[in-house]
């Protein structure tokens, strides 16, 4: 549009006249813009790795930090499964009490899982562990209770407390027990952890906000002549900001992948160590990587840091600076 | 086509550039600007193309009055105006057809229809063979017709240039010069700035003459004015 000349036609809209024609324009605008920031970058070859660097390393730490997260999560919901309340029942109750109040807990939505121990297996079962075994043959009576060991539906340590209480009260328990305190103080700690990270990420990502900053800034300065140029001839800000904004981008594009580069080094070189360890327990656990989806979350994050940190810089600097 | 309306600009500090001044351009005329460096000569260009704002007075372009425009239409008020400078600011890094190309580039062309027109302003001025060099590769006269050829590649009405001729030699300046006629010819109002006084008088344009930031003459030149 022009703005002195009434009619006078002026830019590509006057010559291009189809909508879509003009969109497709645009889009390869944009693309050439894109390509053209990223030949830029490989002009200033060291300040580029330096920025990719920050930021990869920026990235990494919390993103490990993350996988670490992830896996304490997964050992901890591992031991979530098997903790039980074990309800000590009355010892002068029948075989038909203890089948009705089965049934009643099965019924229970909070209750997963019901196991009856009766007093004999008990027996038979402490006999063989405790090798007290003939001094056991002694005794007139057996002096075990029958019990119920009952699985909560929901594995908070909370909703297995809840349960507790209640089940505490049902007529033909003498006690009810769950060893909770050492499962309350792990999540306590997970989520210190949990925060943590967070703190500590949301730290390291301003100051790779900065140094993403200060590269465009770098770059900006360094094209101060260009840029008076094209606002003499009529460039807007936005048309001048955008192959910065890109350039912002490519960093972002850059760190992220770095970030994740590193991280699946780390967890290959870690992965031996960890199957030596597990194997010594005997234990099942598998080393969590990054999915697909936190791959795709690393990247946003990484793209839109460098995004918000090239626009932070190109808002300021690309206005002071103005023909003279 | 561009009035002056009684326009004054005074610096801090108290350094008054222009003082009172008043003119008016016609579409389609060419005219000189002149008087001894420091007086005024530039920031009158400079009001024109918005780098700088009157203190006082109004300057109107085709009845449009500029302290009207906002600075986000800064933009595309400099679309309409060609603007050629003594050192001729062309993006050294850059061939010299995309350094013609760049006023289209911001306009949203694209591919043949860019092409096209960046020739056709290249051929106007006679460098259509230099299209593929950089600028560094030019000599003076060449890279100022390049700077011509950029203000110009739009077709803008109004043409603006600042000691256009500065560092040329007279035979390469007479060229110059004759590149605005021949687009003053084609219906461009072209403002020329110089003090090459020896060369306005022959070239038989109107001329108005800044003294200390006041306009002392508005008319032709002569020869003999010009000692």
């Amino acid at each position: 549009m022009s703005i002195l000349f009434n009619g006078r036609a002026s830019g590509a809209s006057d010559s291009a006249p189809g909508l879509v024609q003009r969109f497709l324009m645009g889009i390869v605008g944009h693309l050439r813009q894109a390509v053209s920031s990223l030949g830029e970058l490989w002009r200033s070859p060291v300040w580029t790795f330096v920025t990719i660097a920050v930021l990869g390393i920026s990235m990494t730490l919390p993103a490990t930090l993350h996988v670490l997260v992830k896996n304490l999560q997964q050992v901890s919901s591992s031991y979530d499964q098997s903790f039980e309340i074990s309800l000590f029942l009355k010892n002068d109750i029948t075989e038909t009490d203890i089948a009705t109040l089965v049934t009643l807990l099965q019924g229970d939505k909070e209750v997963a899982k019901v196991r009856l121990i009766d007093k004999t297996a008990a027996m038979a079962e402490f006999k063989q562990e405790s090798g007290f075994g003939e001094a056991i043959s002694f005794l007139e009576q057996n002096p075990l209770p029958d019990v119920l060991l009952v699985t909560p539906a929901q594995s908070q340590p909370a909703a297995a407390e809840a349960l507790l209480n209640k089940l505490q009260k049902e007529r033909f328990v003498e006690l009810a027990k769950l060893d909770i305190s050492w499962l309350e103080r792990l999540a306590a700690i997970m989520s210190l952890v949990q925060q943590v990270v967070y703190t500590i990420a949301a730290l390291l990502l301003c100051g790779a906000l900065l140094v993403i900053g200060n590269t465009i800034r770098l770059l900006i300065m360094d094209k101060k002549a260009e840029i008076e140029v094209m606002k003499l001839v009529g460039a807007t800000d936005s048309f001048i900001q955008r192959p910065f904004l890109y350039t912002g981008i490519w960093l972002g594009v850059f760190g992220g992948f770095l970030a994740f580069l590193v991280i699946e080094l780390m967890l290959y070189w870690l992965r031996g160590a960890i199957a030596n360890v597990t194997q010594l327990y005997q234990s099942g656990f598998v080393l969590n990587v990054l999915t697909l989806q936190e791959f795709g979350m690393l990247m946003a994050i990484a793209v839109s840091l460098g995004l918000v940190g090239s626009y932070l810089a190109v808002r300021s600097h690309i206005k002071a600076i103005e023909p003279s | 086509m561009l009035r002056f309306e009684l326009v004054s600009k005074s610096y801090p500090g108290g350094f008054v550039a222009l003082d009172r001044v008043s003119f008016e351009l016609q579409k389609g005329e060419m005219a000189f600007l002149t008087g001894h460096s420091g007086a005024g000569k530039s920031t009158m260009l400079k009001l024109i193309s918005l780098i700088e704002r009157p203190s006082a007075g109004r300057v109107v372009i085709n009845g449009i009055d500029l302290s009207g425009i906002r600075s986000g239409q800064i933009p595309y008020v400099r679309r309409d105006i060609g603007m050629i400078f003594q050192d001729h600011r062309l993006l050294m890094n850059h061939t010299v057809f995309d350094n013609v190309a760049l006023p289209l580039v911001i306009e949203g062309f694209t591919g043949r229809d860019m092409a096209r027109r960046v020739h056709a302003a290249l051929d106007q001025v006679g460098l259509l063979d230099k299209a593929r060099c950089l600028p560094a590769t030019l000599s003076g006269g060449e890279a100022q017709r390049v700077g011509i050829a950029r203000a110009v590649v739009n077709k803008p009405p109004l043409l603006l240039a600042d000691e256009p001729t500065g560092n040329l030699d007279p035979d390469l300046s007479k060229d110059i010069m004759r590149v605005f006629e021949a687009f003053n010819q084609a219906g461009v109002s072209v403002l020329v700035a110089s003090h090459d006084l020896g060369l306005i008088a022959r070239m038989r344009y109107r001329t108005m003459t800044l003294k200390s930031g006041k306009m002392i003459n508005d008319g032709l030149l002569h020869s003999e004015d010009a000692e």
